[in-house]
This record gives structure tokens, sequence and C-alpha cells, in this order.
């Protein structure tokens, strides 16, 4: 969990000190897959806690969500349907379910402890 | 190590994360507002039309370059309006009797009862008048002559025929005998419409014994109106052509 905001924070750091940028008509499909990735990472996290990480099924899912939201973000613009959405809605909701797993084995972790 | 591969993983990728989150917030994207269908269904109407007003002014201007090359031709000495304008002014000349015609058809001579001997009680009946020409005009009409003469006045649409005295007047003139009357069209048909058995002229030739001479020419000259028309009451109506 913490590994993780860590990780990100010093991402960012060297992300504001590299000098590279993309064009600005892909920023929506990157924010999409960031999306994805993001998800990837907190299901990463727990199937860490609950012992099952597997690094095929972490690879597979970071890089193919990723893809498949920028993807569909594409396949959207192009038909002038918002498809986007469904990557939004479904990762976004991945993501709090996963946050929350997450949660519980944690707090359950700590009250062990205790 | 087995334990800690994971969090190594996560941790690296969530620093990919940071990276492309931080280029993303970089990048100053100003909102990007999603993109619904009723935005994109006013832009497409809007891109419509104005592409419909591009197609409107684009056969605007290629109307305008056609009147232009028109004019340009006009000032170029091209007679084309020039020409086309006399033909109309032709046209309309013989129609309006303007212009002298000429073409096969009849000559009628017709003059008084020269004979001594009077048909009749009265010495009007061995007259030539007013009301025998008008006949005789309207039999060659009928007959489908295209265009009339008498004593070289050319008989139009408002010609009047009227009984002056030993005289009639046509046209605001005063002619005299002979009367000498001319008319183009089918010889054979308008020769037959006042010489046949029957007919107003055969009757006057025949019976009231006048001075009727009918010949067929191959070439009659019928000369143009010389008078004026003058509308006071008539108005056309409407913005004719």
């Amino acid at each position: 969990m913490f590994f993780a905001l860590i990780g990100i924070l010093i991402g960012a750091i060297i992300g504001f000190l590299l000098p590279y940028t993309y064009n600005t008509a892909y920023s929506l499909y990157i924010s999409v897959a960031i999306l994805a990735c993001l998800d990837s990472v907190f299901g990463g996290i727990r199937a860490n806690l609950e012992n099952n990480f597997s690094i095929t099924i972490f690879l597979s899912g970071f890089f193919g969500n990723a893809i498949l939201a920028a993807f569909l973000a594409y396949i959207g613009d192009r038909l002038g349907v918002p498809l986007y959405y469904a990557a939004i809605f479904t990762f976004g909701g991945r993501l709090f379910d996963n946050f929350g797993a997450i949660r519980r084995i944690w707090l359950r972790k700590r009250k062990s402890i205790q | 190590m087995k334990n800690s591969n994971p969090k190594i993983i996560l941790t690296l990728f969530s620093i990919l994360i940071g990276v492309l989150i931080a280029t993303q917030m970089r990048m100053k994207v100003e909102s990007i507002a999603p993109v619904t269908l009723k935005s994109i269904q006013d832009i497409k109407v809007e891109i419509n039309s104005t592409n419909n007003e591009i197609i409107e002014l684009e056969k605007l201007i290629k109307q305008r370059e056609d009147e232009l090359a028109i004019i340009e031709n006009i000032s170029m000495g091209d007679q084309n309006i020039v020409d086309i304008l006399k033909e109309d002014i032709k046209l309309n000349k013989v129609i309006s009797g303007r212009s002298p015609l000429e073409g096969p058809g009849i000559r009628i001579t017709m003059f008084d009862n020269m004979n001594s001997e009077i048909v009749g009680f009265d010495i009007e009946d061995a007259l030539i008048h007013d009301v025998d020409i008008l006949n005789i005009i309207n039999d060659l009409k009928i007959a489908g002559a295209e265009a009339i003469s008498i004593n070289n006045q050319r008989v139009v649409s408002t010609s009047e025929i009227k009984c002056g005295g030993p005289v009639i007047r046509i046209n605001g003139r005063s002619i005299g005998t002979p009367f000498v009357i001319k008319a183009i069209g089918d010889p054979k048909v308008l020769m037959a419409s006042v010489n046949a058995p029957g007919t107003y002229g055969d009757t006057l030739k025949s019976v009231y014994l006048m001075g009727f001479e009918p010949e067929i020419q191959d070439k009659v000259t019928i000369p143009a109106y010389s008078g004026s028309y003058s509308y006071t009451y008539a108005k056309p109506v409407g913005e004719g052509d």
C-alpha cells in the first residue's frame, strides 16, 4: 500500500523533471490508460495482501487494460459515441472495490496484531 | 526474495503510473470536455449549414461569372445581343405591318359598274361600297391571307374601311376607284374565295356587273403600314413577357 504511494510520488517527481511530452490529442487516451493502470496496481496490491499475486496476471492486466481502455476511447472518438465512459466506470468501480478489499485486509491485520 | 518480489514490481509500475500522471499534468490540458452526442450533433448541423452556405455562394459566383462572360462578350464586339434584338425587331415589324412584304397571292381590281344599263333602280347599286370592300377582305382573310393592302394602304388590325361619299377611307386616307386589293397567301385558295360561284366577289361581278378582276400573281408586294398606332385607353395587362 505505502510502497505503491511512494512509487507514484517518485514517478511524479521523475515525470515533472523529464522533458518529454506527447501530443495533446492523445491526452484523453493516456488519462483513460492511467486509470486502467491504477486499477491494475490496486489489484496487484490486493493480490499481494491476499498472497496470490501472479506476475503474469499483473503484467497482462496492467498493459492489457491500459491498451484496451485507450483503444475504447479511440474507437469512441471515431464513432462519435463516448465509449471511454465504459472504461472509466469499469476501472473506477474496480478501483474502489480493490481499495475496499485492501482496506479490510489491512484493518483485519492490524486488529489481529493488536 | 519471493515475498518482496511483488512489492518491487508494484513499486516499479507505480513509478511508471506516476510518470504518466505527471506528464499528463505537465501538459496543462485545458479541460478535456467530454464530447456529448448533443454537442457532436450541434457541431454537425453547424458544419452542414456552413457547407450549404458555401455551396450557395459558389452557385452565386458561377451565376455572376456567367453574367460577366455575357457582358464581356458584348463589349468585345460579339454582336450576340444586337443580332438577337434585330431578329426580334424584324419579326415584330412583320407582325405589326411595319415592313413591306412580298410573296405569292392575288391582285383584285374593283371598279364601278361601267355599263350604261343599271341593275336595279338605284344608282347606288352600280357603285363599289365600303361594305363590298369589307366583305371581299373578310373573304380573303377567311381564305388565309397573310397580308392585305387596298390601293397600297396596308390593312392592319386598326385599319378602318369607311364610306366617304364617292371614295372610301382607309387608314385615314381617301382612296377612289379603281380599288386594287392585294393579298399574300395561297393563291388558289384566295382566288377561290373571291371567284368561286356563290361568293361575294362572284355576286358582285355576275349579278351587279361591277368591275371585278381577280388575278393570280407569283409575286405580290404589299407596302408597309405608314400610320401610327396610338393606344389611349388600352393598357397592357401584367408584365408582358
